[in-house]
């Protein structure tokens, strides 16, 4: 637990330090705004990427550019049901990215989930909101995530008694 | 430029390699004393910053994991660590949290947190800006 509040702690101040977004037109094509850590179109718009491990299954990756921001997410999934609720249930608030306004629909290649945050977002929300959202987040996963292990563990033992009493 | 650069990384490379080699037995002899903080001093003060060549880099970067492996109380290190090294120890440990192996990133984030305290976001920032000297 001493190590979850200071990976939190680490992305906190790493997202608070990085979330340093303005307006940026595009250089190439007249009157488009593009989020540049999509495209990556120069890498001067670039700044480095950052890897927050917490272990060898848990990490955080976070990229920033002049006007966007990306931050990706590896949940922790130790065992096969694990791996499939995650899936799942993170596949199911992806497509549900347009209320979310802030997450990606697909996660970055080797990751669960994806935030992209451009400048209209700072703009609009507060960036301590923003922070404290995705802080949050990451929290409250590992526990639905064990919650939803837990009910389909509950609800198979449910099936199976009754199931089987017909053969006592 | 670039080509000058170039020759000049050449030479180079065999030199600082060397120099680092100096340095880890320097370290070692240091940690032996029981004086992690000047262990790792030594380790963040020669940092090559302008070569590009790879192996330089995870030579130094193998020299300063084991400096900050060996340092227990991080309150006391800070207390004698010179500001001018804060910049440079927080590209290192934003490159040992990129490793992902369980005791170097506790150990970093555990260094990382006070250090932010110490610090403040700018030395985050500058190790997120800084695409030229890079660790």
């Amino acid at each position: 637990a001493n190590t979850l509040r200071l990976y939190l702690t680490c992305i906190r101040n790493t997202l608070e330090a990085a979330m340093c977004l303005q307006n940026f037109p595009c250089q190439e094509v007249e009157r488009h705004n593009k989020p540049e850590i999509e495209l990556k179109t120069g890498p001067e718009l670039l700044l480095n990427p950052v890897l927050i491990c917490r272990n060898e299954a848990e990490k955080c990756l976070i990229e920033t550019s002049i006007n966007s921001l990306r931050i990706s997410l590896k949940v922790k999934q130790t065992d096969e049901l694990e791996n499939i609720l995650t899936k799942k249930f993170l596949r199911f608030l992806s497509m549900r990215a347009e209320a979310f306004q802030v997450l990606r629909r697909k996660p970055v290649q080797g990751y669960d989930i994806s935030f992209l945050i451009t400048n209209y977002h700072c703009e609009e929300m507060q960036k301590q909101k923003l922070i404290d959202f995705i802080v949050q987040f990451m929290e409250d996963i590992d526990k639905e995530i064990s919650e939803l292990k837990l009910s389909v563990n509950t609800r198979g033992r449910l099936v199976a008694t009754e199931f089987l009493k017909q053969f006592i | 430029m670039a080509g000058h650069a170039g020759f000049v990384e050449a030479d180079n490379a065999e030199a600082i390699i060397t120099r680092i080699e100096h340095k880890s037995r320097k370290i070692e002899s240091l940690l032996k004393q029981y004086k992690p903080v000047e262990a790792l001093k030594t380790a963040l003060e020669g940092s090559p910053p302008k070569t590009r060549d790879e192996r330089c880099k995870s030579a130094n970067w193998i020299v300063v994991h084991r400096a900050i492996m060996a340092i227990k109380d991080v309150e006391g290190m800070f207390s004698s660590l010179d500001p001018e090294y804060y910049d440079i120890l927080m590209k290192y440990l934003y490159r040992g949290l990129s490793t992902g192996d369980r005791p170097t990133c506790d150990q970093c984030l555990r260094i990382h947190e006070k250090l932010t305290e110490r610090a403040g976001l700018g030395c985050i920032l500058r190790s997120l800006s800084d695409t030229v000297n890079t660790v």
